[in-house]
């Protein structure tokens, strides 16, 4: 049974789903670790959000049926909302490798194999990486779900709810799942093939960047019992609410009928789309290695090769060799919009959290929640987007290539690179959420708003010259081992950094925010010192090799507790 | 010229090039021949610089590669055994990232890169990204990378492999030129035949250490198939035949 060709088949595509392409033999290591480690966080996660919700539950039985049940609608929207989070993540990342593609095409074909099975094989190993997410996700979620029907267990109706209750959650990470693969179905089949492999990305990093987006709003589906109980106008749009609807439905339910046909509909939907572009490539799988024409037509030769040109050789090269390597490969755009979408999402939660919001604040205002969350905001966006920014560039891209680099590398040029990658990480990590807060902060506090923004800026420039003063490599160009520090040692460490950083940034933007001048003060200081850290910089790398492969920490650290 | 001294390298306890020295004089060609395995590969990597040696010493009309890698690395330009480029970019925009690299000037770089990618009739492509390019057409590329800063050494690990029988005589003609404009050539091959039609001397590594060091015309004066017999005696192959008939018994027994 173990040697048949399908099942030889299926464990290959299995496999390789966890194959990400761009990590060495220490760093897939690593990565099986951290993995690991996720999966034990997971479930700790679980009996944590158990215990949570005990003190609530322990209340509600005390008090009336009609708000216990509706408590219980919204609890199971987020039970249900969890799983399909994660399997259309788990979905949405693993992207480019839901259908059989050219490789596939190429080497199996040469095999005595049929389409039949690879296909088959693809959809099998599929089935499996995303029911692994189901069953882990469920499994995780399962002493939360069974506090949520001690009330069913009294009122001998358990039989009824728990089935339905696990129909409804099964099919809601069916849906997510296959919804994902629905998406890229159909732009497999309706996509020009000379733009399939860019818009393949694009849809992969807009599908990422929207589930990111969206865990603020899964994480308040708990409170949302009033939504439930006035059908609030937004629940048509949000899927666990569906599955919800069909849950109570299933239960005897009449109210939620509307939303358990939605589920319905939308499931029965995204599988028809998923099995016909299954079928559809099926027929067509000789056409996957059909010649295209993929081209990046930009005019004529002056205007393409004059977007190389600057006064800094080096660095115009590596900032365009980045921003290529960002538009043009799926993974590193993906990580960058991940990595912003997570910030935005957690930036947007405690915006989306403090009242207020209908008017602009008095100009004399200079406390309260939302004026607080309106300074933290974009402070606490930056704090967490250049170090994972600074992640996302360590990442790398075809290692064997970068013999080029290393053969080039000269003295001034690592200035230059170490510059250039300093101003990319100042556009994503800093302009880019000063652009999309600056505005919001304009609109709440007024002319104000410019002294804040100012400071705002500064600080950014510092934290970033800060945090990039022993950054030698060139983007995407260096072996990476992800997880090489001591977690729980860099968790307290980030923790602690954080809170500090929002508490001083916090004091520097109410100050600045009360006058022009004083905002002024703060960014010749602030600009000075990273000033100082930029002329540093310099000096350092010009003495400092480029590093092309990480290592990972060897030293012992003594803690000299034999010291005489 | 390029000078080798006593070239060791060691990989923790594997002994991978033994006291190895060779020179490459300004107009001539070297071949440098060896079995998998041979030290050939560390070799190449030693003289472009991408490895530092255990032992030994690199230079390269007179600048040492252990005092200034940097100026050393200047000089040279280098086509590696596999195609290995950054395929997302175009072939316009490799050469480009390379030029700048290389800190040429923004006008010799407009004026050569779209004329290199013409003369190696790849202008027609120059928009497309490489992952849609042929192992010939990226070996191509890797070409005109070595030769966009007209280098002094040209280092070449397997150049002819997947090129087209047109672009491999284009190839081939070029490196005589290069060489009789006082250039040197090393160019590391399995190909015997490559060897005897355009190097002028040829080193046979075996087991880390040099096994032989002759001039080609001394092969064509022995007669046919010379080079190719001397070089299964220089680096002790074993007799194939019973290997072959092994091969084959193992596959009628399957």
């Amino acid at each position: 049974m173990r040697d048949r060709p399908e099942v030889v088949l299926t464990r290959h595509f299995f496999t390789s789903l966890f194959d990400f392409g761009f990590l060495s033999d220490e760093g897939a290591e690593a990565a099986k670790r951290a993995l690991l480690g996720s999966l034990a966080v997971a479930a700790a996660f679980g009996l944590l959000l158990t215990r949570v919700f005990m003190a609530k539950y322990a209340a509600l039985t005390a008090g009336p049926e009609d708000a216990y049940q509706l408590e219980v609608v919204a609890d199971h929207a987020f039970l249900m909302a969890v799983p399909m989070w994660v399997v259309a993540g788990a979905c949405a990342v693993v992207g480019h490798s839901l259908f059989p593609d050219q490789t596939d095409f190429r080497v199996l074909m040469a095999e005595p194999l049929s389409p039949v099975t690879i296909f088959g094989s693809k959809l099998a190993s599929l089935l499996l990486f995303g029911g692994l997410f189901v069953a882990g996700t469920h499994l995780a979620l399962l002493p939360l779900a069974a506090l949520t029907m001690l009330g069913a267990l009294k009122s001998g109706s358990v039989l009824t709810v728990a089935p339905a209750f696990a129909f409804s959650s099964l099919l809601g990470s069916l849906f997510a799942g296959l919804a994902i693969v629905a998406v890229h179905g159909l732009l497999l089949l309706l996509a020009p093939r000379a733009r399939l492999l860019t818009l393949s990305g694009a849809v992969r990093s807009f599908l990422l960047g929207a589930l990111v987006l969206s865990v603020p709003l899964v994480a308040r589906l708990p409170g949302a019992a009033r939504a439930f109980s006035s059908d609030a106008w937004w629940l048509p749009y949000t899927p666990p609410a569906w599955f919800v609807g069909l849950e109570r439905w299933l239960t005897g339910d009449a109210r939620y009928a509307t939303l358990g046909a939605l589920a319905a509909i939308a499931t029965a939907a995204v599988i028809i789309a998923s099995v016909a572009s299954y079928v559809v490539l099926y027929r067509r799988f000789d056409q996957v290695i059909a010649p295209s024409s993929p081209s990046y037509s930009s005019g004529d030769d002056v205007r393409s090769l004059g977007r190389w040109i600057g006064r800094s050789p080096v660095r115009h090269a590596i900032h365009r060799f980045v921003s290529l390597t960002v538009r043009r490969s799926v993974l590193h755009q993906t990580l960058v919009v991940g990595v912003l979408a997570a910030a935005g999402g957690f930036v947007m939660n405690s915006l989306l959290s403090a009242d207020g919001w209908r008017e602009p604040l008095d100009t004399r205002v200079r406390d309260g929640e939302l004026f607080g969350t309106l300074l933290w905001a974009p402070m606490a966006m930056i704090f967490l987007a250049i170090p994972t920014i600074r992640i996302a560039l360590s990442v790398p891209l075809d290692l064997r290539s970068n013999w080029i680099f290393r053969m080039t590398e000269d003295v001034q040029g690592r200035g230059e690179v170490v510059a250039a990658t300093v101003r990319i990480v100042l556009a994503l990590a800093v302009a880019i959420p000063l652009a999309i807060l600056g505005p919001v902060q304009w609109w709440m506090l007024g002319r104000a708003a410019l002294n804040v923004v100012l400071a705002e800026a500064a600080i950014g420039w510092l934290l970033v010259e800060w945090l990039m003063a022993d950054w030698r490599r060139i983007p995407f160009t260096c072996s990476y081992i992800p997880g090489k520090g001591f977690v729980p040692h860099m968790v307290v460490k980030g923790l602690a950094s954080y809170v500090f950083f929002t508490w001083a940034t916090g004091l520097v933007l109410r100050f600045s925010h009360a006058r022009l001048r004083t905002a002024l003060v703060f960014v010749v200081i602030l600009g000075a010192a990273a000033g100082a850290l930029r002329v540093q910089r310099w000096r350092n790398a010009r003495t400092t090799s480029l590093t092309f492969e990480e290592v990972l920490p060897t030293d012992v650290t003594p803690l000299g507790l034999n010291v005489d | 010229m390029l000078q080798a001294r006593g070239l060791t390298k060691r990989y923790g306890g594997l002994l991978a090039l033994d006291r190895v020295s060779f020179e490459v004089h300004p107009g001539e060609i070297v071949g440098y021949l060896g079995p998998n395995g041979s030290g050939k590969s560390t070799t190449v990597n030693l003289v472009v610089g991408l490895l530092d040696p255990t032992a030994g010493e690199l230079s390269l009309s007179g600048i040492r590669a252990s005092q200034d890698p940097i100026g050393y690395k200047r000089r040279i330009g280098y086509v590696p055994e596999e195609p290995s480029l950054y395929t997302h970019l175009t072939a316009a925009d490799y050469l480009m990232l390379v030029g700048r690299l290389r800190r040429l000037p923004a006008a010799t770089l407009q004026a050569r890169v779209p004329e290199l990618l013409r003369l190696l009739q790849l202008h027609d492509s120059r928009y497309k990204p490489m992952t849609a390019f042929s192992k010939g057409m990226r070996q191509r590329v890797l070409v005109a990378s070595a030769l966009l800063h007209n280098p002094d050494l040209l280092v070449l690990d397997e150049p002819f492999s997947g090129l087209d029988v047109n672009a491999g005589l284009l190839l081939r003609t070029l490196l005589r030129m290069l060489a009789s404009e006082g250039r040197m050539i090393f160019f590391s091959t399995h190909r015997f035949d490559m060897v005897e039609k355009i190097c002028a001397r040829v080193i046979v590594l075996s087991s880390g250490r040099v096994a032989l060091e002759r001039r080609v015309a001394d092969f064509a004066r022995e007669g046919p198939d010379s080079l190719e017999e001397t070089f299964v005696r220089a680096t002790r192959q074993p007799d194939f035949a019973p290997l072959a008939r092994q091969i084959l018994d193992t596959i009628a027994g399957a």
